[in-house]
């Protein structure tokens, strides 16, 4: 008698546990499916170097232009990277450098150079939401958000544009400037097709979009994009120029020194 | 002819009420469709100059209207659970609808740029709330060394905070401002208070508070003048009448509006309170008349034809003036108030129908035998009017030449007292002093940099002339020059931050607290705040070409005067120090723009007013038939304006909106008791030939009209003066005044005037 009542709630236990195994497997797979995106996003290559042309539009159809080259290079795969950046437009701007060590689960380290006062600032700021370089794009949007800051889950499978998707919806786990994150990512190659980004009085107040995804050296490489930030009619287009992966950047590259000087054949 | 209107109403009163009630709910079927708009700023045309440019600046600079919040708490708001309020406050401020998240000013939404060693720090001025004195102290000492800060988000005093709330359309203020108010006071304790301010909250809750007036005020004035028609005419069934002609005129005038899609704005929303005493003035010439001839005729119908002989051509002349001082009003180049004028002399002809239609038609519904008990049998012989009225017309007669030199005395200190009025407004002030938004107002702007805002724009020729080095210091010393008013709290602009950028990048050196002498500098340093901050913080002072910037005014006042006297100032500063080469500045906002419509407002309505002054005196002369009998017509209402101006100017009540509209209603309010007694006048004259005798009759039946008209209008009024907005206080109290003048001057001044001229003149006008 008593055999059974324990066999029984040994068997309710185990069904129960079993339960919470499968939940969290779903949960799982959609915290996979974010981590193989990232890599694909972020962390093509062991370095990469492109020449990037952004377009800040505003509302009324004005342009801002930022050019720039952008030079990364990864410490592992969906761990640490350098990011280094010089810019050549606007033009009053020209020899600016930015560089940025990133790391997932704290702040990043953030340098910059200002030519005009030859002077090398380290900078602390706020979070990795802040606008990058004043466009619709954060520093997450540029570098990757860390997996575990949301909460993600599968919601549903669609096609983008002839091609199959996961829909994952994250929820971050502390208080964002976004308060739920919708994203289509692809089945075959986990690139991000497009995003919604609600905010918190729960309206759609960015989108992001893939606009062109190219192979390059065996990579798929997303060359143009957009985010466009819905409520307030500002968007920033974004082309990849000349994208090169295990071009070898190198470590050195990433110091205060080469912030002022940057070899030249790293910035043509 | 017209007149068979009212034949048809005695002969067919049941039809005729069925017509009438039937046009008035076609009217009133057009209600549902009201759009409301409470936007001062719809005073001026879309085109029209300043507007266009403040659209454009808004749209430029990426500028909304702001709701300012004000938490003060006596013990100092640095302490770690008032922080934590704070916090707690902003954090579910942005979650209301309509809120412009990123544009949000606060201790946790701005960033605040600072050294801190090797580090250029841009954060959060407060990223966590602080629970240690230290950090306290920290944060303290952070705030007040930012200048951008002090004055603008925290007191000098640090017992305030602000908190500027931008919203995505003003009409959204009224119902935002609520919702703030609900999420703030739960938490606030005994020594904490709140305050909400800011022109849009004002202009926006004005716009609720009106229409609660309108269904307030408007009824209450309804019944009073009920009540005293009643305690004249003694016969309810008999007075009723009057108050459907208020009611059903105001309704087709509303509906009609309305069902046309014109938006009811604040001025329309006076249209009732507007358009009520013109309607109830000649039905209590029909009642007075009625009343007082009824008991020597003692049959309804033979009475009612005796009345509109006689007061047919008065009623119809007298509503034309005041329909044409209205009509007048399209002159004026603000929209609302062409659309008010048209509507109210709409309003004022259908008032006439009706009054030679309803009436009538309703005292024929009234049983003879009743009508034969109150009025014949209860009336007292010699009644108070009486004992006043026909000694008044007598002393006049006789003592006329004392009551002209009398009358031009009293002129002669009303136009004294006319030019010592100050034009002026401020939106603020249309709610009463005690009113949470007046007080929110005074204690806003006493502890912070300035709540009214007011925007100087420097305009460049070509793309980047902001970052020119010769630029960005003229505008810093501008904002110097300013902000050595006492008037302007605070001014911010894109120097602000420049300056800002280069003294924290030179290890807060004081030497560098000042603009960059190269543009590179200027170039990297706003590229640099640009890239770390947030991008909105710097779009509210330039544009996207660098060609214009903003310089943000705030100021601890909001009249009209006051915005003048520093756009004076800077006026002067400018010709002084011109802009450095192909730059040019030039106002706005919305304490300027209120500015500028009340110019055009003030110039449009004396316009409008010399304007139809014109037109009724050629009415008068038509009437007349005679240039003399026309101008003598005229000089009652000139008394009754230009004495009631006079009080405005003496008691030193600012020449604002509602004052300005009252003055379209003078014209025609104030000329009625002069057609009805001159008219008379000359008709008696030309019965009887003897002008002591026409003066001793006009002092009978017709001045008993004339004054019972007065005391209903002036009492009648007189609720209003109840309301919680100022400008049905201002409407109720002027209306009062002019009556009283109207009336004195008219019982005065006309007997005394026709005792000297009137027997040439009317002799002239006989045929």
């Amino acid at each position: 008698m008593k055999g059974k009542i324990i066999a029984v709630i040994v068997a309710i236990l185990s069904l129960s546990v079993a339960n919470t195994k499968a939940l969290s497997a779903q949960e799982t797979s959609a915290t996979d499916v974010i981590k193989k995106s990232l890599n694909a996003f972020y962390y093509q290559g062991s370095d990469m170097k492109v020449r990037v042309n952004m377009k800040l539009i505003n509302r009324q159809g004005k342009e801002r232009i930022r050019e720039f080259v952008m030079l990364r290079q990864n410490e592992q795969l969906g761990g640490n990277q350098k990011y280094f950046i010089y810019f050549f437009r606007p033009a009053d701007v020209e020899r600016t450098t930015f560089m940025i060590w990133k790391y997932p689960e704290k702040d990043d380290d953030r340098w910059l150079f200002i030519p005009a006062i030859n002077l090398v600032r380290r900078i602390a700021a706020n979070d990795k939401r802040s606008s990058f370089v004043g466009s619709d794009f954060t520093y997450e949007d540029v570098s990757g958000r860390d997996v575990e800051s949301d909460t993600h889950s599968l919601v549903r499978e669609e096609q983008v544009n002839g091609r199959d998707c996961f829909i994952l919806e994250s929820l971050p786990r502390e208080e964002a400037e976004y308060a739920k994150k919708v994203s289509w990512i692809d089945k075959q190659n986990f690139l991000p097709l497009k995003e919604e980004y609600y905010d918190i009085q729960k309206d759609l107040y960015k989108v992001y979009a893939s606009d062109e995804v190219k192979e390059i050296d065996g990579f798929p490489t997303v060359v143009r994009r957009t985010m466009r930030n819905v409520k307030t009619g500002h968007r920033t287009e974004v082309v990849f120029d000349t994208v090169q992966y295990g071009v070898g950047i190198g470590d050195s590259l990433f110091s205060e020194r080469y912030l002022k000087s940057p070899p030249r054949k790293w910035i043509r | 002819m017209l007149r068979r209107l009212t034949y048809f109403s005695i002969d067919r009163p049941k039809l005729t009420i069925v017509i009438s009630l039937l046009v008035t709910i076609i009217f009133m079927s057009q209600f549902p469709k009201i759009r409301i708009d409470t936007d001062p700023e719809n005073m001026l045309e879309t085109h029209q100059r300043d507007r266009a440019f403040y659209d454009g600046v808004k749209g430029e600079f990426g500028i909304h209207d702001l709701i300012v919040l004000g938490i003060t708490d006596e013990n100092g708001i640095f302490s770690p659970s008032t922080l934590e309020k704070i916090q707690r406050i902003v954090s579910q401020i942005v979650k209301i609808k309509g809120v412009i998240i990123e544009d949000l000013i606060s201790f946790t939404t701005t960033d605040n740029v600072k050294a801190d060693g090797d580090f250029l720090q841009i954060k959060r001025i407060m990223g966590k709330v602080p629970d240690t004195q230290r950090e306290i102290d920290r944060l303290k000492r952070d705030i007040y060394e930012n200048p951008l800060f002090v004055e603008k988000i925290i007191s000098k005093d640090g017992k305030g905070v602000a908190i500027y709330v931008p919203v995505q359309k003003k009409d959204m203020s009224y119902r935002i401002s609520k919702e703030i108010e609900k999420i703030v006071e739960g938490k606030l304790d005994g020594t904490q208070r709140y305050y909400l301010a800011g022109l849009p909250v004002a202009e926006d809750t004005f716009g609720h508070e009106m229409f609660k007036q309108m269904g307030l005020t408007a009824p209450l004035t309804g019944l009073v003048i009920f009540l005293l028609m009643f305690l004249l005419f003694r016969k309810l069934t008999l007075v009723i009448s009057p108050m459907f002609v208020a009611m059903f005129s105001v309704v087709w005038g509303m509906g009609l509006l309305i069902g046309l899609g014109f938006t009811v704005h604040i001025m329309s929303s006076m249209i009732p309170v507007f358009l009520m005493p013109i309607a109830v003035l000649d039905s209590v010439h029909i009642l007075s008349e009625f009343y007082d001839r009824y008991p020597s005729v003692r049959d309804r119908r033979k009475t009612l034809m005796a009345v509109t002989d006689q007061l047919f051509t008065p009623m119809l002349y007298t509503s034309i003036t005041s329909a044409v001082g209205f009509a007048s009003l399209t002159l004026a180049p603000i929209p609302p108030v062409r659309v008010f004028g048209v509507f109210v002399a709409f309003g004022i002809m259908a008032a006439w129908l009706l009054t030679i239609t309803l009436v009538p038609a309703s005292i024929m519904l009234i049983r003879e035998e009743k009508l034969e008990r109150s009025l014949v049998q209860k009336r007292r012989e010699g009644s108070f009017l009486d004992k006043i009225l026909s000694p008044m017309g007598r002393f006049s007669f006789f003592g006329r030449r004392t009551v002209v030199l009398a009358a031009a005395l009293t002129l002669a200190l009303g136009i004294w007292g006319v030019s010592r009025i100050v034009i002026n407004d401020n939106p603020v002030k249309w709610f009463k002093e005690g009113s949470k938004i007046r007080v929110a107002d005074t204690v806003m702007n006493r502890l912070f940099g300035g709540t009214y805002m007011a925007y100087l724009v420097a305009k460049g020729e070509k793309e980047e002339a902001i970052k020119r080095p010769d630029v960005m210091e003229y505008i810093d010393h501008l904002q110097s020059y300013l902000e050595e008013d006492d008037l302007v709290g605070k001014t911010s602009s894109v120097a602000d931050i420049v300056k800002r950028i280069n003294y924290v990048l030179h290890g807060e050196d004081k030497a560098f607290d000042r603009v960059p002498k190269s543009r590179e500098e200027i170039g990297q340093y706003l590229f640099l705040f640009l890239s770390s901050g947030d991008p909105n913080d710097l779009d509210n002072f330039v544009d996207n070409d660098y060609k214009d910037a903003n310089i943000w005014v705030q100021m601890k006042r909001g009249e009209n005067r006051d915005m003048e006297r520093i756009a004076l100032k800077v006026r002067e500063y400018i010709r002084e120090n011109p802009p450095p080469e192909g730059v040019r500045l030039q106002w706005s906002g919305l304490t300027y723009i209120n500015k500028v419509w009340q110019d055009l407002m003030v110039g449009g309505m004396l316009k409008a007013v010399l304007g139809s002054f014109a037109v009724v005196l050629v009415l008068m002369i038509i009437l007349f038939r005679s240039f003399g009998m026309g101008f003598i017509s005229m000089i009652p209402l000139t008394f009754a304006i230009v004495l009631s101006y006079g009080i405005v100017g003496f008691i030193g009540k600012d020449y604002d909106m509602p004052i300005a509209v009252c003055s379209s209603l003078s014209l025609g309010l104030a000329i009625d008791f002069a057609i009805h007694f001159l008219q008379r006048f000359k008709r008696k004259y030309g019965e009887t030939g003897d002008l002591e005798r026409t003066n001793d009759y006009i002092f009978g039946e017709p001045a008993r009209a004339i004054a019972r008209n007065g005391l209903v209008i002036i009492i009648g009024f007189l609720p209003l003066t109840l309301s919680t907005l100022t400008p049905y206080v201002t409407v109720g109290a002027f209306f009062a005044s002019l009556m009283i003048f109207s009336t004195l001057s008219t019982l005065f001044l006309l007997p005394a005037l026709m005792g000297i001229v009137g027997g040439r003149l009317l002799k002239g006008g006989r045929r």
